[in-house]
């Protein structure tokens, strides 16, 4: 896989359906992800996010549509310069890590001196110098998850898919798992990461989907998406009382500090005066924009209320 | 194309290297030629021991009394051996009681109705056996004594080499040195696969359960993984059978008398050429069916625990022909026994066998090697199928039927 034309999207997926037998668990699910971008995939779980991964990699067979990385569907031997970190996870167990690592930079085209000078040195990093020889299954989930990392970004690959790669990780080590995602999208890496953690989307993806049983539910950049999901919010503290107003509603409203969506054509000074003309007892006043969390609660919570009705 | 090649040839040498380094491997493999070892010096020990002893015992020195109501015995044999004539049994066998007569030999009237009478001082379990053994020497001694024929003797003691010939189609048969060779065609067979199949089953079943899959197929075509652990496995298991082989050879070479073993007139052997090939194809043919049934169970099952109990009943396929072994020899006519030269899963060993003896004919050959041929590259195809589609179903059976809906679905 080399990356294409930079205007050609390096995935392009358009109408995919997936059907488990008489289910349909993915339809008509569109969207591109372009080279040297970072790409959110959202969703709760069950929502299709793996199924579309494993189908656009060949492991599933799509029930319909096109699914190309790089103009073509993929084949394992395009596979040397694809970095792959799937939900599922695990490696030889009884083997000896550094066995294991060299073995699929074997498969991703290293020369075995080059896997294994390269594995020493990302085992060195992250700190499992001394458990090159150990076996994996001698380690703590959190190492074998490393393991599993380097595994993933072994020869540099040119696209990098991450199914929650943050799964398993102490803070530490999520950290250290951040830096070298950034690392690897500062070197011109195209990066497609599963995640539930958004405040990592919000600073790391240039772009997000978000999925629904299936269906895409809102796609484009981050800040679009916040646009589509109501855009700029207020974040007040008061001590007094707020008003009902046809300029605003309340969002949330607790213990004195307040969150308001301002309603269409209601510009911030006019909130403003609006508060402070009631004797709301204003004492902050911030624009800020929705959060990703708070998109993704709105859109899953719809799901939890209809359950629960 | 490289690619591929070099991916086959990696992970030849990863599966092969980690099933050799495998500490349960080597205890396998070791243990049955240090057991051979083992028995190979009891085996030596016993034989220079009861060599020696019956030397011994054949050549005992001591002095013992005898009566003869048969008159076969000489008597000046019987001196020579350290024998004399007694006259009142009853005094002899006390004598023997008391231990003024170290042994008494009671001849009977007629030897082959009556037993021979032998009373000794007890000298322990083991060298008791010298009383008897000169007893019957001095027997044959005498009796060959009054024949005074070596032609007769011979004959009488089945001291005569007999060499059989027997013609088919106007050419000297080939008789037991032409079964011995394509049957082992047959012990190749069953050692492959009694050393192999579960290593092989486990093999696929272990990408499965720790999880590798996703890892595996997208970065190595399934057909290339399937192909190089197939090889590895035979790798691994001519390993083993050298290892095993290894024991037998020195002492072959080296203890062959020490360790009583028979002695191999190769000469007597014939390779017949079309009896060498239909058997080396057969085994090929049966080598990949049943490695593609059983790299099948290994996609379809969850756990090496849940494939065991199909692993059973399959292994056994390989033994049921042998349940039908005199007609598969006498009448391989018979319908249970074309059954199982076409069955699948019987046909290998069915096949071989009738090879070995000479009862299959080349059109039944041909047919049988076909189908294995074709049978097997179609269960390995499948095999691979499953394998990719049904190695990603986690901790579930797979539903076979399943994983060619979806395909048809995708072919929409």
């Amino acid at each position: 896989m080399t990356l294409g034309d930079a205007a050609e999207p390096l995935v392009h997926i358009q109408d995919f359906r997936m059907d488990f037998g008489e289910t349909t668990v993915i339809r008509d699910l569109s969207f591109d992800v372009h080279a040297g971008e970072t790409f959110g995939f959202l969703g709760s779980n069950g929502s299709g996010k793996t199924t579309t991964l494993r189908a656009l990699l060949g492991i599933y067979k799509p029930t319909a549509g096109i699914m190309h990385i790089d103009g073509k569907v993929f084949e394992p031997s395009d596979g040397a310069r694809l970095g792959y970190l799937p939900e599922e996870r695990g490696l030889y167990k009884k083997e000896a890590v550094l066995d294991v690592m060299v073995y699929f930079g074997r498969l991703k085209g290293l020369s075995k001196a080059a896997a294994r000078s390269w594995s020493e040195a990302y085992l060195e990093r992250v700190g499992l110098g001394g458990k090159a020889k150990s076996r994996l299954d001698k380690l703590s989930s959190g190492q074998q998850q490393k393991v599993q990392l380097g595994v993933t970004i072994m020869n540099n690959p040119e696209l990098l898919i991450l199914d929650e790669p943050t799964k398993g990780f102490d803070p530490v080590n999520r950290r250290l798992l951040m830096d070298i995602i950034e690392e690897h999208k500062r070197a011109g890496a195209t990066v497609i990461m599963v995640t539930h953690q958004m405040e990592e989307v919000e600073r790391l993806c240039d772009r997000v989907i978000l999925l629904k049983d299936g269906v895409s539910r809102a796609y484009g950049t981050v800040e679009d998406v916040q646009e589509e999901f109501g855009g700029t919010l207020y974040r007040v503290t008061y001590d007094g009382v707020l008003p009902a107003s046809h300029l605003f509603d309340v969002v949330s409203d607790d213990d004195g500090r307040a969150e308001l969506a301002p309603r269409q054509g209601a510009s911030e000074d006019k909130v403003l005066r609006e508060l402070v003309e009631a004797g709301a007892g204003i004492r902050s006043f911030t624009p800020a924009r929705i959060s990703l969390d708070e998109i993704f609660i709105k859109v899953y919570g719809e799901e939890h209320e209809l359950g629960e009705g | 194309m490289a690619l591929a090649q070099h991916n086959l040839g990696t992970v030849i040498a990863f599966e092969f290297i980690r099933t050799i380094k495998k500490r349960g491997f080597a205890i396998a493999t070791l243990a049955i030629p240090v057991l051979l070892i083992v028995v190979f010096g009891l085996l030596y020990a016993s034989n220079t021991t009861t060599k020696n002893s019956a030397e011994a015992q054949k050549n005992a020195q001591f002095s013992f009394t005898y009566s003869d109501a048969s008159g076969i015995i000489a008597p000046a044999g019987a001196q020579a051996a350290g024998g004399t004539r007694a006259t009142d049994p009853a005094a002899a066998i006390e004598a023997v009681k008391n231990g003024t007569s170290a042994a008494y030999f009671q001849y009977p009237a007629d030897p082959t109705k009556e037993p021979v009478k032998v009373y000794g001082a007890d000298k322990g379990m083991f060298e008791n056996g010298k009383y008897e053994a000169v007893a019957k020497q001095l027997l044959e001694a005498s009796a060959q004594h009054q024949v005074a024929s070596p032609q007769l003797t011979a004959a009488l003691t089945g001291a005569v080499k007999f060499d059989s010939e027997t013609f088919k189609d106007g050419k000297t048969a080939a008789g037991v040195g032409g079964v011995i060779p394509p049957l082992l065609f047959l012990v190749v067979f069953y050692i492959s696969m009694i050393l192999l199949s579960n290593l092989m089953l486990n093999s696929t079943l272990e990408e499965k359960e720790n999880r590798v899959t996703e890892m595996i197929l997208t970065t190595l075509n399934p057909t290339t993984l399937i192909t190089g652990k197939i090889i590895s496995l035979f790798m691994v298991g001519l390993v083993q059978v050298l290892v095993f082989l290894a024991p037998v050879g020195l002492a072959y070479l080296f203890f062959r008398d020490r360790l009583a073993l028979p002695e191999m007139d190769l000469s007597s052997l014939v390779f017949e050429p079309g009896a060498m090939i239909t058997g080396a194809l057969l085994l090929l043919g049966g080598f990949t069916v049943f490695t593609g049934v059983l790299v099948a169970i290994g996609a379809i099952m969850p756990t090496a625990k849940e494939a065991g109990t199909i692993f059973g009943p399959l292994m056994a396929m390989m033994f049921i022909p042998f349940y039908t072994f005199s007609l598969v020899i006498s009448n391989p006519e018979a319908l249970i026994v074309q059954i199982f030269t076409y069955f699948p899963l019987t046909a290998p060993v069915t096949a071989l066998l009738r090879n070995g003896f000479g009862t299959l004919n080349p059109i039944e050959a041909i047919i049988v090697i076909v189908e294995l041929f074709v049978v097997g590259v179609l269960i390995l195809r499948l095999a691979v199928h499953l394998f990719r589609y049904g190695s990603i179903e986690y901790g579930r059976k797979l539903n076979i039927a399943g994983t060619f809906r979806q395909s048809e679905l995708a072919a929409k």
